[in-house]
């Protein structure tokens, strides 16, 4: 009986610890930036702030993010509870469309990288919160050579010219 | 001669005890190397400048409260597009990378020194003093002017319709003249055939 009061208590106290640090009901604002125009970069770069809220006022809280099966640490910005995650990818690489960065408190962070270890599915850990960074599409110039467009249309010219005067003069 | 070799002894017994320190330094604590890179093929004015730093932890230990600190892009010259030049990390473990990524706009053209950024850490956790480092430094660079990188790289799409524009008289004209001729003797050769 005293043994069951013990494990009662002991995993009291490490649920308050717990909540002490995890953050409650946690609420992300976030913004995005992404270099669309590669014309003059070798890498297209992603970058994100976001500031967490949460309903108990938790602070200081280490965050991870996990983005297509890379995961990095949540940068700390000088304001309070302002994250930044960023990263670099081959131009490429780097596919259009929706990002979406997981975020992850250090339980959670841990338990992927068990599941990771164990062959387990890490999608089944639920990220704290999920930010999406958009990628419009990176612009690497021009489809067509406008120079080469403007041969191809001059070509284009003079054979029309030159085979309706060989037509005339058969 | 044999001051020489006293001498020769004297600073490789230094320089052993030297490496010794270093060896005994690297064995406790943790020990970043920092880099300072700029991912871009061209400078120019007015665009992106992706700058990216990167931690990585050599040492036996993890790298605690992190602080990368970089005061070359001052305001006046730069604006601050996305993220900012001031982060830190809580935790860098041993044989890891951490990276940090940036992006500013020079607001002027011309020559620019890209300068080290400074980084603070513990080098474990009982460390009494923080442990001051300073990233590579990519070095002089240039920053073209929007204008000039223009000239040499974009489409040129209006100077090429000033052209086709400038052209088209001679060639319309003839054109004219040939369609409305062949347009007279059709109507001639129609108007022959009826009677």
């Amino acid at each position: 009986m005293r043994s069951l009061l013990l494990v009662l208590l002991v995993s009291c106290v490490a649920a308050l610890s717990v909540s002490a640090e995890t953050c409650l009901k946690p609420e992300v604002s976030a913004s995005a930036y992404v270099t669309e125009d590669a014309t003059v970069l070798t890498q297209v770069a992603f970058t994100t702030q976001f500031t967490l809220k949460c309903t108990n006022g938790a602070k200081g809280i280490s965050l991870y993010a996990e983005v297509d099966g890379k995961s990095m640490p949540a940068v700390r910005l000088s304001a309070d509870n302002k994250y930044q995650v960023s990263w670099t990818d081959d131009i490429k690489k780097a596919h259009s469309g929706d990002y979406s960065v997981k975020l992850y408190d250090d339980e959670g962070f841990s338990a992927i990288r068990k599941a990771i270890r164990n062959g387990e599915d890490p999608a089944s850990v639920k990220p704290l919160a999920v930010v999406v960074v958009n990628n419009p599409g990176v612009y690497t110039g021009p489809w067509i050579n406008s120079e080469l467009l403007a041969a191809a249309l001059a070509a284009l010219v003079s054979y029309t010219a030159f085979s309706a005067k060989s037509k005339l003069l058969a | 001669m044999k001051c020489q070799f006293l001498l020769f002894v004297a600073a490789a017994v230094l320089m052993a005890v030297c490496g010794e320190e270093e060896q005994v330094q690297q064995d406790e604590g943790a020990r970043l190397l920092v880099s300072k890179n700029v991912h871009n093929k061209y400078l120019v004015e007015n665009m992106d400048v992706i700058v990216k730093y990167t931690v990585f932890n050599i040492g036996s230990s993890a790298a605690l409260e992190v602080e990368i600190t970089d005061n070359s892009f001052d305001p006046d010259n730069f604006a601050h597009v996305s993220g900012e030049l001031s982060a830190r990390v809580d935790r860098v473990p041993p044989n890891t990378n951490v990276t940090h990524t940036v992006v500013v706009r020079p607001r002027k053209a011309g020559y620019f020194n890209f300068t080290s950024a400074e980084v603070l850490y513990r080098r474990k956790e009982d460390a009494p003093m923080l442990q001051v480092a300073a990233s590579s430094e990519p070095g002089m660079a240039f920053f073209t002017s929007y204008k000039e990188y223009n000239k040499k790289f974009s489409s040129h799409v209006v100077d090429w319709a000033a052209f086709a524009v400038m052209t088209l008289p001679s060639l319309a004209i003839p054109f004219g003249l040939w369609f409305s001729s062949k347009h007279k003797y059709e109507k001639l050769s129609k108007g022959s055939k009826k009677h």
